[in-house]
């Protein structure tokens, strides 16, 4: 009798087992066909639903300068079969529910965070410098910044990763692009530089409101607004406007339900509290970028639906 | 043969680990492990690991640490020290910070990304390697060398993955043993 308790109990486990491992399968492969139950994120979004009816709404322009705070939820946008993945809050009937997750969606697809191709280099003048026939700077100065510091440009090979063949140098917490002659042609307020904790954030600097669903997916203070900026998220105070935090990095990638998936989420890369849920089959593949699972058709590499990831 | 119902719970043992098994090494074919974290951070763990204190400084100099302490995730592509080698070391104090934070973003990349994560993709993507982008908004290819993964950067760098991984709860540190830009 005492051999048949090890026996019960390993038929037990093994079927048990199996039972809990195929139940996980079939929800990563399922895609919520069951009414979004399966969405982690309705139990905690529901405490901010409110904030989010409250949102103030207003121009959807994206990167509205003066504008610190989007207090609108990034939506997502998705399509009628896999809509299911990322509803939020019971009761909605379906239109209201599409209408919600389109309202990303401005100026056709496109998402709010984005990174210009020059990485957000500011034309011009930096401030102090008056524009001159030869850039921004008399020779003297432009003379200053071409013989940098040793130090400095010892490193000038990290600014060559802009890949646009400028010519930059680095000085006091800015990268200067500079021209043949030495004059600058432009400048960027630099992580690390200007944009550090405990400086003012750069007057001419644009930078993109973030929104609110940002704050709550990395679980950010309220005590700061949040900017987007050439990839980094910054905390700043209303008040003083003063850096407070780097609150994430992000790569500001564009990425729409319908569009093809840019180069470079080769690699599943799902956080692991969602593996179990959105794991690749040959029907389905997932791929984690700047707080949001994007579902992705293998064949097509067609982004099928954008999800957001709240628990 | 001494206590014969050791034989007759084998298969059911065997039964049990690959219902296991299926949940965290393969779904359909297509691998998705479910790794267990360790309870550090990817600041913590690169602090703790004893050969990457040259690029645990670059981070607190960038004032990245708070970043590599949050929610993420992130995969830390992290050069040894000597690795880093003279970089490293001048890449100190406030007048370096912006270039200690572009050094930083090159070897960054979002998501977890395991070791067998990055395997599976290399069997699946073909010859040519498979790519991630990084937070310096360039692209890292993974390839096999023998049974070595390589990783090249847009600019021709190149490193190899070694050592073994460090799975925490905010991401992965992937130790390499070159930089990920070149210096030229």
């Amino acid at each position: 009798m005492n051999r048949l308790i090890p026996l019960t109990s390993a038929l037990v486990l093994a079927f048990g087992v199996s039972s809990v491992a195929l139940a996980q399968k079939d929800n990563g492969n399922g895609n919520g066909k069951g009414g979004g139950k399966e969405s982690r994120g309705q139990q905690d979004r529901g405490d901010n639903g409110g904030r989010d009816k409250e949102a103030r709404g207003g121009g959807e322009s994206r990167g509205q300068r003066g504008k610190d705070w989007d207090d609108r939820p990034a939506k997502v946008r998705v399509p009628g079969a896999v809509r299911d993945v990322t509803r939020e809050g019971g009761g909605k009937d379906d239109r209201k529910e599409l209408h919600r997750v389109d309202r990303r969606d401005v100026d056709g697809d496109v998402v709010i965070f984005r990174r210009h191709k020059d990485r957000g280099l500011v034309n011009g003048c930096p401030p102090g410098l008056a524009k001159k026939n030869n850039g921004c700077l008399p020779p003297g100065q432009a003379r200053k910044i071409d013989n940098d510091r040793d130090d400095y440009a010892r490193y000038n090979y990290l600014w060559r990763m802009r890949g646009d063949n400028g010519d930059y140098r680095y000085r006091d917490g800015y990268l200067y692009r500079i021209n043949r002659q030495g004059g600058v042609l432009g400048y960027l307020p630099l992580l690390g530089g200007v944009l550090s904790p405990g400086n003012a954030w750069p007057g001419q600097y644009d930078f993109q409101p973030a929104p609110r669903y940002y704050s709550q997916y990395y679980g950010l203070n309220d005590r700061y607004q949040y900017r987007y900026a050439d990839g980094v998220l910054y905390g700043v105070d209303p008040r003083t406007q003063g850096i407070g935090q780097i609150a994430a990095l992000l790569t500001g990638q564009q990425f729409n339900v319908g569009q093809r998936m840019p180069a470079g989420y080769d690699i599943y890369n799902v956080p692991y509290d969602y593996r179990d849920r959105y794991a690749d089959s040959p029907e389905r593949q997932y791929r984690y970028n700047d707080g949001y699972v994007y579902q992705v058709d293998p064949t097509t590499q067609l982004v099928q639906a954008v999800i957001q990831l709240l628990t | 043969m001494r206590n014969p119902m050791n034989w007759a719970l084998a298969p059911l043992i065997v039964l049990s680990l690959a219902a296991c098994g299926d949940k965290t090494a393969k779904t359909d074919g297509v691998a998705t492990a479910t790794p267990s974290p360790s309870s550090k951070t990817l600041a913590a763990a690169i602090d703790d690991a004893g050969d990457l204190d040259t690029l645990d400084g670059i981070i607190d100099n960038a004032g990245l640490s708070g970043v590599l302490e949050g929610k993420g995730p992130y995969t830390v592509f992290a050069p040894a020290n000597a690795a880093l080698g003279t970089a490293g070391g001048d890449l100190s104090g406030d007048a370096m910070k912006a270039q200690s934070a572009a050094l930083l973003r090159a070897h960054i990349v979002p998501g977890a990304l395991t070791r067998a994560d990055i395997l599976s993709a290399i069997a699946r993507g073909g010859a040519g390697g498979v790519q991630m982008r990084t937070m310096a908004d360039d692209l890292l290819t993974f390839s096999k060398d023998g049974e070595a993964v390589v990783v090249t950067a847009a600019d021709g760098a190149t490193a190899r993955l070694t050592g073994d991984e460090m799975v925490v709860t905010n991401g992965v540190v992937q130790p390499v043993d070159g930089m990920l830009v070149k210096a030229r």
